[in-house]
């Protein structure tokens, strides 16, 4: 049963090993998505082209799914899985300057290792700039501290929060999801940018 | 598509490896991925060299700098440097790897450059205050069913939704 | 059909199957019955008096006896060494670090057996290893080793030599090296704890 790293002894070493191959999938992935190119990624907010939101929430599906049958099967022990511990105001006041970085930049952290990776320029100033950002919040850590533990609710999942089954919740984002893919299909025919489109 | 050879996966098909990957993950070490807690120790290690003392003292930096753990030997920067590679194989086999600024023609490089690092740094310092990034809080937040990951990735892109007509001519 | 058609189909479907499945909670970490019943036949969690004599007469630090009666009763008799945890603290947050460690044999015991045994299946199921029980606890013990019996001449050189070796360990234990012994081991050592089975750390922090 997993997971395999906190229930068996495994070596510090193997372990990091592990998340080396696990980072070269995901940079991989990543790449041939194209979540390489900062113009591909913006095309999602102006719908030139949505395949952030293709590939995200097919791969956001596609762990979800994973885990529930895993589960079920006896797989895995979902009380081991780290949940992401949920401090409301920080967790908003965050993704929305975040969403601010993400249309200025045009990367986000991961997606600018992986284009940097491949020479882009823009990513590695991206990356500068993260450094920059990271060490403003520690050094003006006290100043946060306060809005950072705000309104702490605890390992919340979302499906105990609205009070469905797992299951259910999942069929709710799946649904939702293939409704977002035909809408997003219909806004790239529309926006549609060949200029654009050739150059990434 | 007569592109020059930079013709990318199917989204739907990479959206199902990169899930694949995600669900490893979970499966290998009860984690999901992550990328901005490895920038993190980058400047955590920085400024424990640089300044131990004011490191050690910082409520924030010396959170990751007690006991015996060592941000540089940490699994996401492990992970990341992996993101790295992987990255690198991936444009090395469709023939991508070039020096590039990449940029909407109607901006100039010098606008393009400072738009990465106040981006970047808005990035950096946003996923320190809602404890992770797209991938870290978004992306694995959403595979497990957290109520954070779904309230941070709908922030991220509601906010960047709401302010693309403001800096479109960055991009199109 | 559209290829998109199907695969919305699928996905969708894919999705209802979710639904439908009954939520469940794996536990990695309570084991089964049939796995316990298993360990038990096996008595590789019994540990003889006389071995435990012989640890206690060579000071090996390996083992480190538990004794499971109430302060009261620990106060009036206990074996050298040991440290006391009541069986109600045994989870106590003073007393699990040191149920749950990885360093040494621990050895329940009480007057009888029933209590060390409880103990042992209780801290077996919540998987925690490196628990062991004295053999008939105190009662065994003082029949055994403090008041051995000698063996008739017919039985076998073995039964002889450990005849021999209960004589000797009856003189260390109620020799003047008794007292001496007990108070020095007496102060807990620290334990080392098992490696935390709880949640990993995870997301970008």
């Amino acid at each position: 049963m997993g997971p395999i790293v906190p229930l068996f002894y495994i070596p510090e070493e193997l372990n990091l090993l592990i998340a080396f191959l696990i980072g070269l999938g995901f940079g991989f992935v990543l790449e041939q998505a194209g979540f390489s190119s900062s113009r591909k990624l913006a095309g999602m907010f102006y719908g030139y082209d949505i395949t952030v939101l293709k590939v995200f929430f097919t791969a956001a599906i596609t762990g979800m799914l994973g885990l529930l049958f895993m589960n079920y099967f006896g797989m895995i022990d979902m009380s081991l899985v780290y949940l992401n511990e949920y401090y409301m105001t920080s967790a908003i006041v965050g993704g929305i300057i975040m969403g601010a970085g993400f249309i200025v930049g045009g990367f986000c952290p991961g997606t600018s290792v992986c284009a940097a990776a491949i020479g882009k320029i823009d990513a590695m100033y991206f990356i500068g700039g993260g450094l920059v950002g990271i060490f403003i919040f520690g050094e003006t850590y006290p100043l946060w501290e306060k809005l950072y533990n705000a309104n702490y609710l605890g390992m919340v999942k979302l499906s105990d929060s609205i009070g469905v089954s797992d299951g259910i919740l999942a069929l709710i984002v799946i649904v939702a999801a293939v409704v977002m893919f035909w809408i997003g299909e219909i806004a790239e025919k529309k926006f549609k940018r060949e200029d654009i489109s050739n150059e990434i | 598509m007569k592109t020059k050879g930079n013709t990318y996966m199917n989204p739907y098909l990479a959206g199902f490896l990169l899930g694949l990957v995600l669900l490893s993950s979970f499966y290998l070490t009860g984690r999901g991925l992550g990328a901005s807690g490895a920038v993190k120790s980058v400047v955590v290690s920085s400024v424990a060299t640089v300044a131990e003392g004011h490191a050690m003292k910082s409520p924030f930096y010396s959170k990751y700098l007690e006991g015996d753990q060592k941000p540089m030997k940490a699994w996401l920067v492990l992970e990341v440097f992996g993101v790295l590679i992987g990255g690198f194989i991936s444009g090395a086999v469709s023939g991508r790897l070039q020096l590039k600024l990449e940029k909407s023609p109607k901006i100039t490089n010098k606008k393009r450059i400072m738009m990465a690092l106040i981006g970047g740094a808005l990035f950096g310092f946003g996923s320190q205050l809602g404890r992770g990034c797209t991938s870290g809080a978004a992306l694995t937040g959403m595979a497990v069913m957290s109520l954070a990951g779904y309230v941070t990735m709908m922030a991220i892109f509601g906010t960047a939704f709401a302010l693309a007509y403001f800096f479109r001519k960055n991009w199109i | 059909m559209n290829a998109r058609i199907v695969l919305s189909i699928l996905i969708v479907s894919f999705g209802l199957v979710a639904a439908i499945l009954p939520q469940k909670q794996n536990s990695s970490i309570q084991l089964d019955a049939a796995q316990l019943l298993y360990e038990i036949q096996l008595r590789n969690h019994v540990i003889s008096v006389d071995e435990m004599a012989d640890a206690i007469i060579n000071n090996d630090p390996y083992y480190q006896l538990i004794d499971l009666r109430s302060p009261e009763e620990f106060q009036t008799y206990n074996l050298p060494g040991s440290l006391n945890i009541p069986f109600d603290k045994l989870f106590t947050a003073e007393w699990a670090p040191y149920i749950d460690q990885v360093a040494r044999k621990n050895v329940f015991y009480s007057n009888g057996s029933t209590l060390a045994n409880e103990a042992w299946m209780l801290t077996r199921q919540k998987g925690m290893k490196n628990n062991y029980i004295l053999e008939g606890g105190l009662n065994n013990w003082i029949a055994t080793i403090l008041t051995p019996t000698s063996p008739e001449s017919t039985f076998g050189d073995e039964a002889i030599n450990s005849f021999q070796a209960r004589l000797g360990a009856r003189q260390y234990f109620s020799g003047e090296s008794a007292s001496s012994a007990s108070s020095a081991n007496n102060a807990p050592r620290k334990p080392v704890p098992a490696k935390k089975k709880t949640k990993v750390a995870g997301g970008c922090s």
